[in-house]
């Protein structure tokens, strides 16, 4: 909890900065093999589709491919444009969804058409110059990616199931859909769902879905990397205009949380001395959140 | 602690301990060798060391595997009696009784009936279709799973052997079941008669005698001192008749006997475990466990699945707190107060729910049946359903949902998220109602009279109004399925044909219903005075409406018409109604779906149950546009009863966004008794009831941080809300920081705070 409050406010320090980077989304919907999953897999990459465009603004640099579009050459050639568009200091964001396989020695996406391997993905994916990679594979056995595709630096990946022997249609895609639409998943209220948040929500309601229902669990979401808390993967509200003046706030802001995430860290030490110096540091924190309010509303 | 260890422990002595006397019990048949019957004599009288000189030498000196097997059998020694019975299997392929006997073995010893016991009995009738003891053996399965065609295999035994012993004995025990004395006095006399003739042991006979003379309310019966005038340590004299006092629901009785039983023969071990199950009923614990632990230390290796089930389940115990609330508190109830024990997950979440419900049926009917409990009410709720059947039969998987001991509650918790699984607050409703009849009878209200009255109160004074009758009630009423009134108990107990049980559950609520209406409720009062007071189903009858059993029938008939004449004549189109809801609905053709379920609901209009036209009738005004109708008529669904959380949800939502926030609040509160574990509730809820009732919100809010909801913040926000409305301003800082300190930017929460200090 910790770690998170400290990138969160890491996050927004950042951008705050002149020079953003930019995000990429690449959204797979991949084979479903039947109408009931052909249905599924496209709403659930529209619903994330909806979160990528209200989180850019557009849908400019937004990339999904469903159906019959989802063909191995289709997910290939997107792969390679972005590894033209991307800079080193950009953001990307791939959503598989589907179905998946593992023969014990390789994991398959399936699509239409030919399935294209995880190693392959893995090459593809290396190629993109952004360095900040958020993989979330939402398809059944995606854990027998986890390892190999989290080995590369400044990547987080998240994968539906904890090995590739959970090989049941998955249910994780449509609450990651969810998840990056709802309010109560972005813990720390800043406005934005971090790759962190999305997991834990989801997870949840994965486990909730399969205690409800009375059954075991055929599948554990995962994630590896620790950039997926500074991660911002959805926007629950518009970005607003930079003035000097709000970027001094904000540096003000980011400060104060600063000293909120370290005064956190002693709370033991100070005993009955940490409310009153938590609530001294909030008040101002509100009190500056209030003038940047007042400011971008303007 | 101590008990915790006790898996490790038991599992320890199971090795060291030499082999157990084993339930050996008396054998009637025909064709038992002379030799074993030479020794059956001391055996019986209980003179065990002698008994034990003569099967002795029988091991050694008969050649014959099977006549070992037996003698082995009656040492103890089960282990070498099965290798004996598996020898001799070998060597008398074709011998039916070698194959009933080694059954009798396996089911001694606590072996699956289905795959071990069933099909030895089986194979001995293949050899020989009229084996007497071979069909005998079945029905005494099935008479020990309360299944009807346990009388028809009796009826086979005495078409082909009128003096099988075992028939009648087992005639007597079933009659006993239902409490027809006489039928089961005639069973054991022809038995005795013929038990002097062939010369076995009365023992059996004498303790179902002492069962008949306990049932009618005569203790200290001459039969138990017969049978320990013929054998002195005979434990059965006791557990016997206590069998009886268990399905009667006297427990204390019962305990008192089994008490008896193992100090007269400690080594009784089936009559350890019953007197452990029992003692659990009475909520006393520690004893339970000790006796349990008798039996499994004693079974040596072969212990039933009630003794082992039922340690486990006191050993998870631990996880479970224990709280008492005296009926001053609040809320207020009457009585003794109430011990909840709960599991420690589920604790915070349910004790606000269950406490107000239980109070208020103990207020509720202390007035209505004058009377007021004498101790406490306990209720327990197990999240997990094998526990809870654990709990009430020491076995998993016997599908009720609650059960009364007397003082004592049991039932499964709710099932998490938004499922309709079953509605908990009618049963815990439904099970306290037992409290009263049983307590207030002394344990002597008939079966179904009990249920009559809880389930007339689930449908007058419950917490889901309305009467809820399943259509393959209604069916079975349509085809004259309901029973004399007088013969009732039998549809309870010995149920012919599917869901019979069910089918008597509602003509018994219907039965108090009428009481109630056509007699007024001291009818009902007085019924239960009258069976307190020893009278059976048709005095208490005469007593409580002045007309005898065979009258009353006839007028409930016609009460029955009256009131469901309608339903009952309109099931056939109502269920073509349905099935054609089903085809339009799966073709989204939405008018028709409207036309059929308008016409479905004229036929039947109190259905509420799985499928009611209602919940199609409103998807139907929606997918149409009409959200207004659509409200309309889910309001009209839950105001009859309906419970289906997805159904309640939605018409809360709509309901709030109309702006009647005091129906959504009441559709709210219904859904907390279906889904109390589902935090969109409570979050609902609490929010919709901070303006008006604070308190009542803050219970929501701390309930949903009890379920600790994903999203922190948002609830300690609440909490701190609820404070702030409550006027505890320290409380309401306090929280708030709570949701700062997890969400420093968290606007709502700022901007309340600022509130707050400025």
């Amino acid at each position: 909890m910790k770690r998170c409050a400290i990138l969160a406010a890491t996050a927004l320090a950042l951008q705050a900065g002149p020079a953003r980077a930019e995000l990429f989304y690449l959204i797979v919907g991949g084979l479903g093999g039947n109408p009931g999953y052909v249905e599924r897999f496209a709403g659930d990459a529209a619903d994330m589709a909806v979160a990528a465009e209200r989180t850019l603004g557009s849908a400019e640099r937004v990339r999904v491919l469903v159906g019959d579009n989802a063909t191995r050459d289709a997910l290939r050639e997107a792969l390679a444009e972005l590894a033209t568009a991307a800079s080193a200091a950009d953001r990307l964001a791939v959503f598989l969804i589907g179905h998946g396989s593992y023969d014990g020695t390789a994991y398959k996406f399936n699509l239409e058409g030919e399935d294209i391997d995880g190693a392959e993905l893995s090459e593809l994916l290396a190629a993109v110059p952004a360095q900040s990679q958020l993989l979330v594979n939402m398809t059944s056995a995606s854990g027998s990616v986890l390892e190999e595709w989290a080995a590369a630096e400044g990547r987080a990946v998240i994968t539906a199931t904890r090995s590739g022997a959970e090989r049941n249609a998955t249910r994780f895609a449509e609450h990651w859909a969810t998840a990056l639409s709802a309010e109560d998943a972005d813990m720390n209220k800043n406005g934005s769902i971090s790759a962190r948040e999305a997991f834990d929500y989801t997870a949840r309601l994965v486990a909730d879905s399969f205690e409800t229902e009375g059954t075991l669990a055929t599948e554990h979401p995962q994630l590896r990397g620790e950039a997926a808390g500074a991660f911002e993967v959805s926007r629950l509200t518009a970005r607003v205009a930079l003035t000097p003046e709000v970027d001094a706030l904000n540096a003000r802001l980011a400060g104060l949380e600063e000293q909120v995430a370290a005064l956190r860290t002693r709370r033991e030490e100070l005993g009955d001395d940490y409310l009153p110096q938590l609530q001294a540091l909030l008040v101002e924190l509100a009190l500056v959140q209030e003038q940047i309010d007042e400011a971008t509303a303007e | 602690m101590q008990r915790a260890f006790f898996c490790l422990v038991a599992a320890l002595l199971a090795v060291l301990a030499a082999p157990a006397a084993r339930a050996y019990d008396i054998d009637y048949a025909d064709d038992r060798p002379e030799a074993l019957r030479a020794c059956d004599e001391s055996l019986f009288r209980g003179q065990r060391a002698e008994s034990a000189r003569c099967f002795a030498a029988l091991l050694g000196a008969d050649p014959d595997p099977r006549i070992r097997a037996e003698a082995s059998w009656a040492l103890g020694n089960v282990v070498t009696a099965n290798e004996y019975f598996q020898e001799a299997f070998d060597t008398y392929p074709d011998d039916p009784r070698l194959r009933v006997r080694w059954g009798k073995l396996f089911q001694a010893t606590f072996a699956d009936t289905e795959s071990q016991v069933l099909p030895l009995y089986r194979e001995a009738l293949a050899l020989d279709p009229s084996y007497v003891p071979g069909i005998l053996a079945l029905a005494e399965v099935a008479a020990g799973r309360f299944e009807g065609r346990a009388r028809e295999w009796v009826d086979e035994v005495l078409d082909l052997d009128d003096e099988a012993i075992g028939a009648h004995l087992l005639l007597a025990r079933m009659e006993l079941e239902v409490t027809n004395l006489e039928a089961a006095e005639a069973s054991l006399d022809r038995a005795l008669q013929l038990i002097e003739a062939k010369d076995h042991p009365p023992l059996e006979v004498y303790a179902l005698r002492a069962s008949v003379d306990l049932l009618r309310d005569v203790f200290e019966s001459p039969w138990i001192a017969r049978a320990l005038e013929y054998n002195p340590s005979y434990g059965n004299a006791y557990a016997i008749p206590a069998h009886f006092f268990v399905i009667t629901r006297r427990y204390r009785e019962a305990i008192d006997f089994y008490q008896r039983a193992v100090e007269l023969q400690p080594d009784l071990y089936t009559a350890h475990t019953e007197l452990g199950v029992n003692l659990l009923r009475e909520n006393r614990i520690d004893e339970a466990f000790s006796h349990l632990v008798t039996a499994y230390e004693g079974e040596g290796g072969y212990s039933s699945d009630k003794t082992v089930n039922t340690l486990r389940l006191i050993d998870s115990f631990e996880n479970f707190t224990v709280e008492f609330f005296a009926s001053e508190t609040e809320p207020r109830g009457g009585g003794e107060g109430v011990i909840l024990r709960l599991h420690q997950d589920q604790t915070e979440i349910l004790t606000p729910y269950v406490l107000e419900l239980i109070n208020d049926s103990i207020v509720t009917f202390s007035e209505r049946y004058a009377f007021e409990p004498a101790e406490p009410v306990i209720a327990e709720l197990y999240p997990v359903a094998a526990d809870f059947s654990v709990r009430t039969a020491g076995l998993p998987g016997i599908g009720l949902l609650g059960v009364t001991f007397g003082y004592l509650v049991a039932m499964n918790s709710p099932p998490p998220g938004l499922t309709g699984d079953f509605h908990w607050g009618t049963t815990l409703w439904h099970e306290i109602a037992h409290v009263f009849t049983l307590e207030a009878t002394n344990h002597l209200v008939p079966r179904w009279f009990s249920e009559g009255v809880s389930v007339y109160e689930e449908w007058s004074s419950g917490p889901l109004p309305g009467r809820h009758i399943p259509i393959h009630v209604l069916q079975a009423m349509a085809e004259d399925k309901f029973l004399p009134i007088a013969e009732l108990d039998e549809g309870f107990i010995r149920p012919t044909y599917e869901n019979q049980v069910i089918v008597s559950y509602m003509q018994a609520g219907l039965i108090c219903q009428y009481l109630a209406s056509g007699f007024g409720q001291e009818a009902l009062v007085t019924m239960l005075e009258r069976f307190r007071e020893g009278d059976d189903t048709a005095a208490a009858i005469v007593a409580a409406t002045g007309i005898a059993p065979a009258e009353f029938d006839r007028r409930f008939a016609e009460h029955i018409e009256a009131e469901l004449g309608t339903v009952l004549a309109n099931l056939e189109p109502w269920t073509s109604a349905q099935m054609e809801l089903q085809q339009h609905a799966q073709a989204a053709e939405w008018e028709n779906v409207s036309a059929v379920a308008e016409r479905a609901i004229e036929l039947h209009p109190g259905y509420v149950e799985d499928g009611s036209p209602y919940l199609f009738l409103s998807n139907a005004q929606r997918e149409l546009g009409d959200e207004t109708a659509a409200r309309e008529t889910l309001l009209r669904y839950w105001q009859l009863g309906g419970y289906n959380p997805a159904a309640l949800t939605r018409l809360s939502q709509w309901l709030t966004s109309a702006g009647d926030t005091e129906n959504a609040i009441a559709v709210l509160e219904a859904l907390v008794l279906v889904s109390p574990l589902d935090e969109s509730v409570h979050s609902a809820l609490g929010d919709l009831l901070l303006e008006s009732r604070p308190a009542d919100a803050l219970v929501e809010f701390s309930v949903l941080a009890a379920l600790n909801p994903h999203d922190q913040a948002s609830i300690n926000l609440r909490l701190a809300r609820a404070y702030q409305a409550l006027g505890d301003i320290d409380k309401a800082t306090e929280y708030l920081l709570y949701a700062l300190e997890i969400a420093p930017n968290y606007r709502e929460a700022q901007q309340l705070l600022l509130e707050i200090v400025r």
